[in-house]
């Protein structure tokens, strides 16, 4: 492998039903920037057991995962899909991650649009962020909207468990929740909406290594998707 | 335009670029748009984290005037602020956000009343051009737009996307001070579908809708390729849609 090459070990969850649609590059104008040097594409069920590794076209710039993974045989409701890319940094000039959009087939919900988590850079002065990236929050509204929500998390470590603190703010409550994950496995965290008669704040993220993460809200009764979304590092 | 000759001509025209925190906002009939305002991000950087922040939001219409300018203040680095928006005729510009010490990512959240979806904002820049390089601006601009081209000083490329059920759309943000002719072409598959030359008001918006310039055609869901030409800087945001297309819930993105 050329020492000129930059690496990007990316992850996002397919569910079964879903149009979702990964750019596996940043489009541009010359064609010569529009191929990846390599691409290893995993997709893991939730017990961290690999599923299939199915070969994909590094000069592909738009990769359909229901395509990809609904040929599975027994694939189960939700996988993890990692996404482990050699590339030419021209390719992603700024901070190195994948876009992708998403939309369960027949809903009435909006489609969605976002980033694809970047677990490691690979090359520490690439990935944009040279702090500590694994403490996290997002905030919520606090109106009573008919919706759930949840944290994705993916862990895409080799050999080392990951343990994590999920914590939940509501007004002046605090509640936590501890995982933890082995290597490739992936699980929702739920996160309740009230507690103690106040509505949910913020999430916060706390994980020994950097995990695959995004902050999910369904609509409580059918459980679409109208959030999917990164959290914010609390160390810029 | 090259980099490099992107930043000689700037600094012959005199343009200065002012550091901006944006967000987009959208709103349609039963569609409101309320920003989070809040500084949590600071909460563990010593000089930034000890409250009030004081806070101010000006909301542009598309048209680049202002709607209106909201005052508040954040008692601590984890209270937070919901600010409703103001619905417009338009219905769709930006808004920008400013506050000493404020190293947060603001949030932009659309709502049907049922649900809501989110993204947040961007610390950018916005261009000013001094007055004898706006005339020039404007009088090359008027040329080319005769032929339906633009200055090409900004470049922007973005994938599209559309499906029985859902589809993307584009809103245009105009971050300068001068009239932005943007011209966006629409192809797939190596063939042109479609382009339109939009001139965005000073400090304007402008919601594309992209089905307009390339139909979908054929099974699942169609990927298109964007690109985007202006003579001044500007960005986007994705606008997700249902099968109610802009009648129904929609959701903002940033790209990259």
């Amino acid at each position: 492998m050329s020492s000129s090459l930059s690496a990007l070990l990316s992850a996002t969850f397919y569910e079964r039903g879903d149009d979702h649609l990964v750019e596996l590059i940043h489009q541009r104008d010359t064609a010569a920037h529009r191929r990846l040097h390599s691409l290893d594409v995993a997709v893991y069920d939730p017990a961290g057991k690999l599923l299939a590794t199915p070969p994909v076209d590094p000069g592909r710039e738009v990769l359909d995962l229901g395509a990809l993974v609904e040929e599975i045989p027994g694939v189960p409701d939700r996988v993890m899909v990692a996404f482990d890319t050699r590339y030419d940094e021209r390719i992603f000039p700024y901070r190195p991650h994948q876009y992708a959009y998403l939309h369960r087939r027949g809903s009435t919900a909006p489609a969605l649009y976002y980033a694809v988590n970047a677990v490691l850079g690979g090359v520490p002065d690439r990935i944009g962020v040279t702090t500590m990236n694994n403490f996290e929050t997002y905030l919520f509204r606090r109106a009573p909207f008919a919706e759930r929500y949840s944290v994705l998390l993916g862990c895409l470590s080799r050999f080392a468990a990951v343990e994590a603190q999920v914590y939940a703010h509501y007004g002046r409550e605090r509640t936590s929740r501890e995982v933890r994950l082995e290597p490739r496995t992936h699980l929702e965290v739920e996160v309740p909406a009230e507690h103690g008669g106040e509505r949910l704040d913020r999430v916060e993220l706390k994980a020994l290594f950097r995990l695959a993460a995004y902050v999910v809200g369904r609509r409580a009764a059918t459980g679409e998707l109208v959030l999917f979304d990164h959290l914010f590092t609390y160390f810029k | 335009m090259a980099s490099p000759l992107r930043a000689f001509v700037r600094r012959v025209l005199g343009v200065v670029r002012t550091p901006t925190y944006y967000l987009p906002w959208l709103t349609r009939p039963g569609i409101t748009c309320t920003l989070i305002l809040h500084n949590v991000e600071a909460r563990f950087q010593p000089g930034s984290n000890v409250g009030p922040f004081s806070v101010t939001a000006i909301q542009h219409d598309a048209d680049g005037t202002m709607v209106r300018r909201y005052q508040t203040e954040l008692t601590d680095s984890t209270s937070t602020v919901e600010l409703a928006l103001d619905p417009t005729r338009d219905g769709c510009g930006f808004v920008t956000v400013a506050g000493e010490r404020m190293i947060s990512d603001f949030f932009v959240t659309l709502s049907d009343g049922h649900d809501y979806t989110a993204t947040h904002g961007r610390g950018e820049f916005v261009e000013h051009y001094p007055a004898r390089a706006r005339v020039v601006v404007r009088v090359l601009g008027s040329l080319l737009a005769l032929v339906g081209r633009t200055i090409p000083a900004f470049a922007r490329d973005q994938y599209l996307y559309a499906s029985a059920d859902s589809r993307s759309h584009l809103l245009l943000m105009n971050l300068s001070n001068v009239p932005n002719r943007i011209r966006v072409t629409v192809g797939g598959d190596g063939t042109a579908l479609g382009a339109t030359l939009l001139t965005l008001p000073p400090m304007g918006s402008r919601l594309l809708d992209t089905t307009r310039l390339a139909a979908r055609s054929g099974q699942g869901t169609v990927v298109r390729r964007a690109h985007l030409e202006g003579n001044a800087w500007f960005n986007l945001y994705l606008v997700g849609a249902g099968p109610r297309d802009l009648a129904g819930p929609l959701s903002l993105m940033h790209v990259k």
